[in-house]
């Protein structure tokens, strides 16, 4: 009894130390909108087609999401250009990017975070919300004139608005789309299509014919099997069917609840008359033998050795495995063998262009608040990442050194530069020897901007996709911190049991006919209260702030 | 003794002239043989496959070719890992933490140890505590952070070196070993007129000789494959060790397309040959490789001494 007492008084005082620890965060509300002691360096008239130029020299911190394709070099064009430019010096926090996440919690944590935090995807923010840590940038977006033109320009309101909190404030400054950028899609053996006199499919249903006619010449084979299953069975192809049956997203983007336009409310999608549909078209394609069952357990390179050795001929794709990794494995085994990207099937709700208009973006840390040089900092950033001449730099450079610009405004490779096999035979890396096309500052932008670095072949993909509607953003359903713990724990049993109960109907392991037992088990794991939490959280946001 | 003598009755029964080994021990033998070959296969194979692919073409990789054997032989891949700038200046930041850390953990080590082992020392059983606390308890990630930057150690080697210093467990270990020392070779050294430091370094430590290689072996190799330290209190690249840079090579190409989802930029998609993989690897692993049977032998006759002594 003495040693439980014992541990029991040292279990308080810690708890205790954690306690008075996690007070230490939530410092004092900075709701003071007086910027007059935040301004120096910034430029007095600063808007959309300035650029931006600090009247005396600043540095930033900034954590940086170190690649190892591209190791961060203190040499970089990128670094000397941009103070040149700007007036601005960024002082990186490397960090790599296998554990960014985690680094980025610690250094948000102990209160030891640089200014600018790029590379944050929603919802990722939201936990470091209540702490007061990040600052509540919509505050400021004065400051920003080319992120607010490009949202205006773009309509692309309703997609800031489902980044905001319970507070009606957003966090995060999101990366710009002008476009939708859909990138996977399935890649399918050309040369097989021929063979086949088959044409490539549009729909899901042309899909299954063309398995099905695959399968029939070559009956050994499966003729579809996926990779992107680690660690989501299915990742990219639950998703892909998901989105394009109308749902919020499945696989690697599971999104627990789905926008019901017409109902208007949330529904959960594990549990929808979609989700049932496209378990059903699976497990059609597993029972026929068109689909490889191993598609949901194996790791992407057996899935690209079975596509080698030409036991299969459809995998899922995007523009970079294509050409980086199913023509180079195929032209050593396969000669012969063609393969291309098609365009997104079509699913019930028609063709549509799924992709989100945002992108990972970047949260400010609160300290940055009571900087002198805040406002220079809000203006540089808004420089780089949001205007033109910035996202044009950071993609590809300095003109004259690393790119050329014809009178029509086509920008090429230097010569002897290189980048994503664009220019083969340069002998210097755009990423690696210079520091553009940089993963942490180049994203988003103007639709000719991120299609000047495609192929011929992926804009015809993109230009197919371009031409279809996008799917309307769901309304906001901010959670309070209460409710975001709540809704956190339910979360993780819940998207547990809707993959393997998924991956049992797809396999065959269970009988659809039971789907209303399975929904009924989902009931019994808070599916309810959960739904009622999100719609309750959406109503008092439509009443607060609608 | 009386079990000596039925043993030596029944020798010339069990094992007829010489040393021949009965017939079950040689089945025992032979049985015995064949499954610790198996073990050392399984433990081998990976280890083998590394090597193999290292030297292969990626493609016969990715086509599944290559097993014990390398396919498409080529030693690009080494050339190409070994051209870059950032691995070596990694390796040597690795083998400047491993040495730094491990003396002081060693020295260390046998400091507390050593103090422990006597019974005689006041508040021994609080001593103790306080060491045996840390193993269940820990002040948690983000104090401890916020500790060793109010310290002043980031981006110095003793944010590695210190925190981690005393492992608890080698550090019972060793004081059961101190403790099995006999009492009497340090009261004959006292009374020739040495102190405890004295006692310490002339007659205590020679005697552990197997014992310091045994710690300095598992200091050493924790610290040449710990990453943690590192990685969270160093913000410059040139200060990472090779254990966060391979880690970067290796997780950030699964990692890359698993949390992109399909939303990130498709310049975040790592394309990390396999074969740079598996050579930047074994360069890691080979000095260890090289050290262990060097060390092993002290390890071998500790056990054994201890065994005899025992």
């Amino acid at each position: 009894m003495v040693q439980l007492s014992r541990r029991q008084v040292l279990f308080a005082a810690g708890a205790a130390a954690v306690a008075s620890l996690a007070g230490c965060g939530d410092g004092g509300e900075s709701d003071n909108k007086d910027l007059s002691g935040n301004r120096a360096g910034a430029m007095d008239k600063y808007g959309v087609g300035d650029q931006f130029k600090a009247t005396e020299a600043v540095s930033f911190s900034i954590l940086y999401n170190n690649h190892p394709n591209y190791q961060l070099k203190s040499d970089w064009l990128f670094w000397s250009e941009l103070t040149k430019r700007t007036g601005v010096t960024l002082q990186p926090v490397a960090v790599p990017l296998s554990d960014y996440e985690q680094k980025r919690s610690v250094l948000i944590g102990a209160g030891d975070a640089p200014f600018i935090i790029p590379k944050t995807y929603h919802p990722q923010e939201d936990a470091y919300v209540s702490s007061g840590a990040i600052l509540p940038v919509s505050d400021y977006l004065d400051l920003m004139p080319n992120f607010k033109d490009k949202i205006e320009k773009w309509s692309l309101k309703p997609e800031i608005d489902s980044l905001r909190q319970e507070d009606g404030k957003f966090y995060l400054l999101p990366g710009l789309h002008e476009k939708p950028w859909q990138d996977y899609s399935l890649a399918v053996r050309s040369d097989i299509l021929e063979q086949l006199n088959l044409k490539v499919p549009t729909t899901w249903d042309d899909v299954y014919t063309m398995l099905k006619a695959m399968k029939a010449a070559y009956p050994n084979s499966y003729p579809f099997s996926d990779r992107f299953s680690k660690p989501n069975p299915g990742g990219n192809l639950l998703n892909m069917l998901a989105l394009t049956h109308g749902l919020a997203g499945g696989g690697w983007n599971y999104q627990h609840v789905s926008w019901d336009a017409n109902a208007k409310k949330f529904v959960y999608t594990g549990a929808s008359d979609q989700w049932r549909q496209v378990l059903q078209y699976l497990n059609k394609l597993v029972t026929e033998g068109l689909l490889d069952p191993e598609s949901f357990t194996q790791t992407d390179d057996q899935a690209r050795q079975k596509l080698a050795s030409g036991k299969s001929f459809v995998i899922s794709t995007n523009a970079q495995t294509l050409v980086n990794d199913y023509r180079p494995d195929l032209a050593k085994t396969l000669p012969n063998a063609r393969m291309i990207k098609i365009p997104l099937p079509a699913g019930p709700i028609g063709p549509v262009n799924p992709a989100p208009r945002l992108e990972n973006g970047i949260m400010i840390s609160t300290k940055a608040r009571e900087s002198k040089n805040f406002v220079a900092m809000m203006q540089f950033i808004d420089w780089l990442w949001y205007s033109d001449a910035g996202q044009e730099f950071a993609k590809w450079g300095v003109e004259g050194t690393t790119y050329t610009k014809d009178a029509s405004g086509k920008r090429t490779l230097a010569p002897d530069v290189n980048v994503i096999g664009l220019n083969p035979k340069g002998t210097k890396h755009l990423q690696k020897d210079f520091g553009f096309y940089n993963g942490v500052f180049a994203y988003g932008g103007r639709l000719e901007l991120v299609q000047s670095f495609f192929s011929p072949e992926e804009m015809e993909f993109q230009n197919i996709l371009n031409a279809r509607p996008t799917v309307p953003v769901a309304p906001p359903h901010p959670f309070s911190d209460e409710e975001r713990e709540q809704a956190t724990l339910w979360e993780s049993g819940l998207k547990d049991y809707v993959v393997q109960g998924s991956l049992k109907f797809i396999l065959g392991q269970r009988d659809l006919g039971q789907w209303d037992a399975y929904v009924n088990e989902l009931k019994a794991k808070n599916m309810g209260s959960y739904l009622d939490l999100v719609n309750k959280a959406h109503d008092r946001y439509q009443k607060d702030h609608g | 003794m009386v079990t000596v003598d039925t043993k030596a009755l029944e020798r010339p029964v069990g094992r007829p002239r010489g040393q021949r080994p009965s017939r079950g021990y040689r089945i025992f033998q032979v049985v015995n043989a064949i499954i610790l070959t198996g073990v050392v296969v399984v433990t081998l194979y990976p280890f083998v496959n590394i090597v193999a692919r290292s030297l292969s073409d990626n493609a016969y990789i990715i086509a599944g070719k290559v097993n014990l054997v390398p396919r498409g032989f080529n030693v690009a891949a080494y050339q190409a890992v070994m051209s870059d700038s950032m691995f070596w200046t990694s390796y040597g930041n690795t083998i400047f933490y491993t040495v730094v850390s491990t003396l002081i953990s060693v020295a260390l080590t046998i400091c507390y140890a050593y103090v422990l082992s006597k019974k005689h020392l006041r508040g021994r059983t609080a001593l103790v505590g306080i060491a045996v606390f840390t193993m269940f308890f820990t002040g948690g990630l983000i104090p401890n952070y916020v500790l060793v930057t109010s310290l002043g150690l980031k981006n110095t080697v003793w944010a590695i070196a210190l925190p981690n210093a005393i492992n608890v467990f080698n550090l019972l270990v060793m004081k059961a070993f101190f403790e099995s020392l006999p009492g009497e070779l340090e009261e004959a050294a006292a009374v020739d007129g040495l102190n405890t430091y004295g006692t310490l370094l002339r007659i205590v430590l020679p005697l552990s000789k197997a014992m310091v290689a045994t710690m300095v072996l598992f200091y050493a190799v924790s610290f040449w494959n710990s990453w943690f330290a590192a990685f969270l209190y160093m913000d410059r690249l040139e200060l990472f060790p090779v254990t966060v840079y391979l880690r970067n090579l290796i997780a950030g190409a699964t990692d890359a397309t698993s949390t992109g989802g399909g939303l990130g930029t498709s310049s975040d998609i790592v394309q990390s040959a396999a074969t740079i993989q598996s050579v930047t690897i074994v360069l890691t692993v080979l000095p260890i490789l090289a050290v262990y049977p060097f060390i092993q032998r002290y390890f071998v006759s500790g056990v054994m001494l201890g065994a005899v002594k025992g």
